[in-house]
């Protein structure tokens, strides 16, 4: 069953991991953090979040083959996935990779807090 | 005497005087009969002083040849008096310059008694030179004695000396051309050596794309000898490995009707050299003379430079995505601190919270731009296209920045009510940029104003504000990359790219940015997009 107060974060960037914890937590939601790309599918299968805000450019597997990975899962294609990246290129390569939406890094809070709530719904 | 000369005159046939018209002539001749005699002898002499030929007699029978008699022109060109002249020998008026070869002949033009034309340097009684142009004809007694000598003298000095400067201006002449000649060459060789010692290869080919000359680059470059590439045909070289299908189009289609040519790019893989960028620059000599129609080509080999730039720009890539990382946990955690300000905090405290968002915000967008710059550069600015309503794109953006702005009021007025094939992002980019700018430059007025209207194929797009303007000497630059303004510089401070970056996006999207204002009255920046075809 889908945890939709669990927030899955996959970034390299511990920056980031740890704001966006913090403004998660702050908004009642349950973040959870993968910083080791590997690590991701795992992870997703224990908690079962309700949304992935994932990351392009991480080493090892890259946001745009975890994404087509999890769209060709039938247990996970339906995972709303919102991807932000700081590349130039980042709108384009998520779209075609399946993303549901799409933030440039650094975005507004309440952007991003705005679209977390529509994609749950 | 007088008899003597009268007859001399006679046989000599020295009828000067037939022009004359005289009483005593019978038949138009003198009869010299003892009644005429005197009229005819005294008629004789005053034509003979009427000549403006020098005329002399010697006599041949006395010693040391004699002048017996001289007239009146003899007289002038010498400048003797008679009294002075009768009785020396001829060559009184050659004085101290005794070495002429033509005495010789005249030495031996008497020993023969033969007549004969020599040109002899005499000098008048003040020292002047004359050339004299001597005709002599010996007179003979009815034995073939030589009796006397008639002299016949023209003063040709002028003519001798239009002659020697004519000489003289062939010697100048010659040593002019001489000099050109050696100059040329120096200047020949002296263009070769620069056209051997420039980085850049050059070709000359003759309009039949045969090779004429390469100069020493071109050889090194392309890994080729002289004796391979002289005198070949262009398409031939190396196994036809210069038939490159963009380079005929250039020599073939492209040069006969646009000459010159700059920077055509021509990418070609070579046999053994590789993979070559190359920017060539292509001139038809239309010159008359034998250099006409030759084919200049000058070749800048751009391969390791676009590899250059193009490092640059992945490097520019990470670099702003690594600078971008942190700065979106700085502002994330900014945002949190503004939402968490506890109430009985200062104003000024969140002021500086604020603030510290705005420099956050420039900061992201410099970064941007710096990026945005470096791919305009190297023409790697990519569009991804997508049709969407201009009209409603236009009315976010501004939504956007009314809701970051409370100092002024933005204004839609019209609309192009159509969809458009275009980057929205990339145009978005311009519109923020533009509105940003108009809010930036008009701090002391409440509203920007945005035209939006079709015109024929175009869609327009204008932004109007009430700011400071700009001057007609600035407005062509502040499309310049890191131009600013001078005294603008002093209170808005910025890096000048913003709007060369606009300006080569809506390029790229076939459109035109432009601005009309003028000083103190405000600006209207206006750009325009195609309609019709996808872009």
């Amino acid at each position: 069953m889908t945890d939709n107060r669990t927030i899955l974060i996959c970034d390299d960037d511990e920056g980031i991991i740890d704001m966006l914890e913090i403004v998660l937590e702050g908004n009642g939601y349950h973040a959870i953090s993968v910083k080791n790309s590997l690590e991701i599918f795992e992870t997703i299968k224990r908690v079962n979040p309700g949304l992935l805000l994932l990351d392009l450019w991480m080493p090892v597997l890259s946001g745009d083959q975890i994404l087509k990975t999890l769209r060709d899962n039938p247990q996970t294609n339906a995972l709303p996935v919102i991807v932000i990246s700081a590349s130039r290129d980042g709108q384009q390569i998520a779209v075609n990779a399946g993303a549901d939406d799409f933030m440039a890094k650094p975005f507004d809070m309440e952007n991003l807090l705005l679209k977390i709530q529509q994609h749950l719904n | 005497m007088v008899i003597r000369l009268a007859r001399i005159l006679y046989r000599k046939k020295i009828f000067i005087f037939k022009i004359l018209d005289l009483n005593s002539l019978t038949n138009g001749e003198f009869n010299l009969s003892n009644e005429s005699f005197k009229e005819d002898f005294s008629l004789l002499t005053q034509a003979l002083d009427a000549a403006i030929t020098g005329i002399i007699l010697t006599d041949n029978n006395l010693p040391d040849n004699p002048i017996i008699y001289c007239n009146k022109a003899f007289e002038l060109m010498c400048g003797y008096s008679r009294a002075e002249i009768i009785g020396h020998n001829c060559r009184f008026l050659q004085k101290e310059d005794r070495g002429q070869p033509q005495r010789q002949m005249l030495r031996e033009a008497i020993q023969n008694g033969k007549d004969c034309i020599v040109n002899v340097r005499n000098y008048k009684k003040d020292g002047t030179l004359f050339y004299n142009e001597l005709y002599m004809s010996p007179v003979k007694g009815e034995n073939g004695k030589v009796n006397y000598f008639i002299g016949v003298q023209n003063d040709v000095t002028k003519r001798k000396n239009a002659e020697l400067e004519l000489l003289h201006q062939r010697d100048i002449m010659e040593q002019r051309i001489s000099e050109r000649t050696t100059s040329l060459k120096e200047s020949e060789d002296y263009l070769s050596s620069i056209v051997q010692t420039v980085r850049e290869s050059l070709i000359v080919l003759d309009p039949g794309f045969k090779v004429l000359s390469v100069n020493d680059h071109f050889l090194k470059t392309f890994k080729v000898t002289k004796v391979d590439t002289e005198g070949k045909l262009l398409y031939d070289l190396g196994n036809g490995q210069w038939d490159i299908p963009a380079l005929r189009e250039l020599l073939e289609n492209i040069l006969p009707s646009n000459n010159p040519v700059e920077e055509f790019e021509v990418e070609h893989d070579f046999p053994y050299i590789g993979k070559k960028l190359m920017l060539l620059n292509a001139h038809r000599v239309e010159l008359e003379g034998q250099y006409k129609d030759r084919i200049l080509i000058a070749i800048e080999d751009i391969t390791e430079r676009r590899e250059i730039e193009n490092r640059k720009d992945d490097f520019l890539s990470i670099a702003s995505h690594e600078l971008k990382t942190p700065l979106t946990t700085i502002k994330g955690l900014v945002q949190v601190m503004q939402r968490m300000v506890p109430p009985e905090v200062s104003e000024k405290f969140k002021t500086i919270l604020d603030k510290t968002g705005v420099y956050i915000d420039r900061l992201n967008n410099l970064i941007a731009e710096l990026l945005d710059v470096s791919r305009i550069q190297t023409g790697n600015i990519e569009l991804h296209k997508e049709t969407f309503n201009f009209d409603r794109t236009v009315q976010d953006t501004v939504d956007g920045i009314q809701s970051a702005t409370q100092s002024h009021n933005i204004l839609i007025k019209g609309n192009t009510g159509e969809e458009v094939i275009a980057d929205e992002s990339h145009i978005i980019q311009v519109i923020n940029n533009l509105l940003s700018n108009a809010i930036k430059y008009s701090p002391d007025h409440k509203s920007v104003i945005v035209y939006l209207s079709r015109v024929s194929n175009f869609l327009k797009f204008s932004v109007k504000d009430e700011g400071m303007g700009i001057k007609m000497e600035d407005q062509k630059k502040i499309f310049d990359r890191f131009y600013r303004v001078g005294d603008v510089q002093q209170r808005f401070p910025g890096m000048g790219i913003g709007l060369y970056i606009c300006e080569q996006i809506i390029k790229n999207h076939g459109g035109t940015l432009w601005v009309e204002s003028e000083h103190g009255q405000g600006s209207t920046f206006s750009f325009t997009l195609p309609l019709s075809k996808a872009i």
